[in-house]
């Protein structure tokens, strides 16, 4: 059992991880009852922006850079946490234009609309910034490791679990504890009525759609020092993403938490014994539960499954 | 109109088909002098039948099947690995990767049959995931991520000939012919008695069972044997190709034959499937050649048809033969797909 705590604690810190990942592409399905398929290339295009904006050559106008790089590597990363998702957020407004024409309709419709903008960002990613991988530096405060027991753990997993776990939080108390939550809620439960008290229902949509796009973007940003950044990286993110939400259930923010925790403990420990065969860990572990429970964990009925 | 409608469906051979193919059958002599070759030719012939496989989920059952990619992948690798370890024969390694990936296709439709819209999609996505990471991982089976390689074009055996494939126009006409009889086979099977209940579940799951009809059974046995074919499929593709790769069970891939299917107008046109895979190769081939960001203009063009042309250009095409409003078409949603270009009648 003591073997196994080291690897209990790596899967619990990728799951948290993965429940980061899964949180906007959880709120687009759950407040919007949409599939939303570029969530991944929001997550990369997250974490592209930041590596531009952090490295040797920022979009920005010469003596502007000159300035912004004498800043230290803190600051530049914590303005870069910040400015990206804003701008993978501009991104999100575009694609929520697109979008608007497919509700009411089959959600398919929405699944491959986003589908179809996934390969337009991937595609535009490798023109731009080419195949190869760049790593995204972090503050030399988080960088680094630490002697746990007789292992060395990365100083870097702590902090991203820790920021993933703030940030979960804060989404939750954001939905479940503001009246901005409230009424998102009751748009998705009843659009009508919203409506019909005089609430700019559009204007809601874009603002959650928003909300996710930016919430992928910064997932990117903290998953990208882990899994370096490459075009590929979107789709390793949205199918554990997408993943998380059906084992969670659609329609469930704790669902959706525990879901990441357990596929991240799925992987920490198949990748213990087997670490050829650990993603597999995560689909085996997805059939198994909704086999025998239809709508995942605690998923609830939803027009997505007609 | 409605004569044609009568005669064509009842066909075991429609004009349409006779037009296609005997165009088709000219391909070799010119395709060469308009600067592509065969083996373009070749390629659309075998995809097409692979999309029109999955049709047979998407667009007649209307279950959405994310990763049918495995299925063509795992129908090449059956055939590579019968021709090397079983037995050496065109018509065995054929029928064992139509066997095998209806196998894989069965085992997974005991596992999805009972589920809808969205976890039947992703369910099928994590099968597809299932398979292709098993592909990359078995490197003693497969050859992993390099592929299974030295397929060969195996020679067709009539017992009293044997005809060499090994050369682009031979396989090609032997594919052509090939298509010929999967297209004629999968015309009866969404005209039969069988093909209208899969049609009817798709506008109502609970309305198909309240009649009478065995829903699970109906959704398993059409996705069976549409895993079957892309299996057969993906058998031509390993002697195409001469090997088998793990590519094209990876999600993107089995998103392309979605791509494809759509674009062309699968959901409203029998046809449709076959003239998104003409238009997705010829594309990646020609625009390919000018620049490397054709992928980019092909997935903004299929964000174009999903928001303003969902039936596709079949269905475009069919609507503006017929003079009847692309609404209606959208309104009539399955049961269109009886609406194909001979002509059809509309409930």
């Amino acid at each position: 059992m003591l073997d196994l705590l080291p690897h209990i604690l790596n899967g619990l810190t990728l799951g948290l991880l993965f429940a980061l990942i899964a949180l906007g592409f959880m709120l687009i399905v759950g407040l919007m009852e949409q599939i939303n398929l570029a969530h991944g290339s929001l997550f990369a295009l997250g974490a592209y922006f930041a590596m531009q904006l952090m490295g040797p050559r920022p979009p920005l106008p010469q003596d502007i850079a000159s300035a912004w790089l004498a800043l230290p590597l803190g600051w530049r990363y914590a303005a870069a946490l910040i400015i990206a998702p804003m701008a993978a957020g501009a991104i999100g407004i575009a694609i929520e234009f697109c979008m608007r024409r497919t509700y009411g309709k089959d959600p398919l419709y929405g699944l491959l609309l986003t589908f179809g903008a996934a390969m337009v960002i991937e595609e535009t990613i490798r023109l731009i910034w080419g195949t190869r991988d760049y790593v995204l530096q972090v503050p030399q405060a988080i960088n680094g490791g630490v002697l746990f027991g007789d292992l060395i753990w990365s100083t870097y997993r702590f902090y991203a679990a820790g920021i993933s776990a703030v940030i979960i939080g804060l989404v939750w108390l954001l939905i479940e504890k503001t009246p901005f939550g409230a009424i998102v809620k009751a748009g998705a439960h009843d659009s009508e009525i919203v409506r019909a008290l005089g609430i700019n229902l559009t204007r809601l949509r874009l603002l959650v759609f928003v909300f996710g796009t930016m919430l992928a973007a910064i997932a990117g940003i903290i998953v990208a020092p882990i899994w370096g950044i490459r075009p590929h990286m979107g789709v390793d993110a949205v199918i554990p993403a997408f993943l998380v939400i059906v084992l969670g259930g659609v329609g469930s923010f704790w669902g959706a938490v525990v879901a990441g925790l357990l596929v991240g403990l799925a992987v920490g420990l198949s990748g213990a014994y087997a670490s050829e065969w650990s993603l597999l860990s995560m689909y085996v572990l997805l059939v198994a539960v909704v086999t025998f429970r239809a709508r995942g964990l605690w998923g609830k009925k939803s027009v997505l499954e007609a | 109109m409605i004569a044609t409608y009568q005669s064509d469906s009842a066909r075991l051979i429609t004009p349409t088909m006779m037009w296609l193919f005997l165009a088709l059958a000219t391909v070799p002599l010119w395709i060469a002098r308009i600067g592509l070759y065969p083996y373009l030719g070749i390629e659309i012939l075998i995809w097409s039948i692979y999309a029109l496989a999955f049709n047979l989920v998407l667009g007649t059952a209307g279950l959405p099947s994310f990763g049918h990619g495995a299925y063509f992948g795992i129908g090449a690798y059956a055939f590579g690995l019968c021709q090397f370890n079983v037995v050496a024969n065109l018509w065995v390694c054929l029928a064992a990767a139509f066997v095998i990936a209806g196998l894989a296709g069965a085992l997974v439709a005991l596992f999805i049959s009972h589920r809808r819209g969205i976890y039947y999609a992703f369910m099928t996505i994590a099968f597809g995931q299932i398979f292709w990471t098993v592909a990359i991982k078995s490197h003693k089976v497969t050859g992993g991520e390099d592929g299974l390689l030295k397929i060969a074009r195996l020679p067709a055996d009539l017992g009293f000939a044997s005809i060499d494939l090994a050369g682009n126009v031979s396989f090609y006409y032997f594919v052509l012919l090939v298509f010929g009889v999967a297209v004629i086979a999968m015309w009866r099977l969404v005209h039969s008695p069988y093909g209208r209940v899969i049609a009817a579940i798709k506008q109502s799951e609970t309305r198909a069972a309240h009649l009478g009809y065995n829903v699970w059974l109906y959704k398993a046995s059409i996705f069976t044997l549409s895993a079957a074919i892309s299996g057969f499929a993906g058998g031509l593709f390993a002697m195409a190709q001469l090997a088998a790769f793990p590519d094209v069970m990876s999600l993107h891939q089995s998103g392309y034959v979605v791509m494809m299917t759509l674009v062309g107008g699968g959901l409203v046109s029998f046809w449709g499937p076959v003239v998104g895979v003409f238009l997705f190769l010829t594309a990646r081939d020609v625009i390919g050649a000018l620049t490397n960001a054709w992928m980019l203009y092909f997935g903004l063009l299929f964000m174009a048809v999903v928001l303003f042309r969902p039936e596709g250009v079949a269905g475009a095409v069919a609507a503006a033969w017929q003079n009847r409003s692309l609404y209606s078409m959208r309104r009539q949603g399955g049961s269109a797909l009886r609406l194909l270009f001979g002509g059809g009648r509309w409930r």
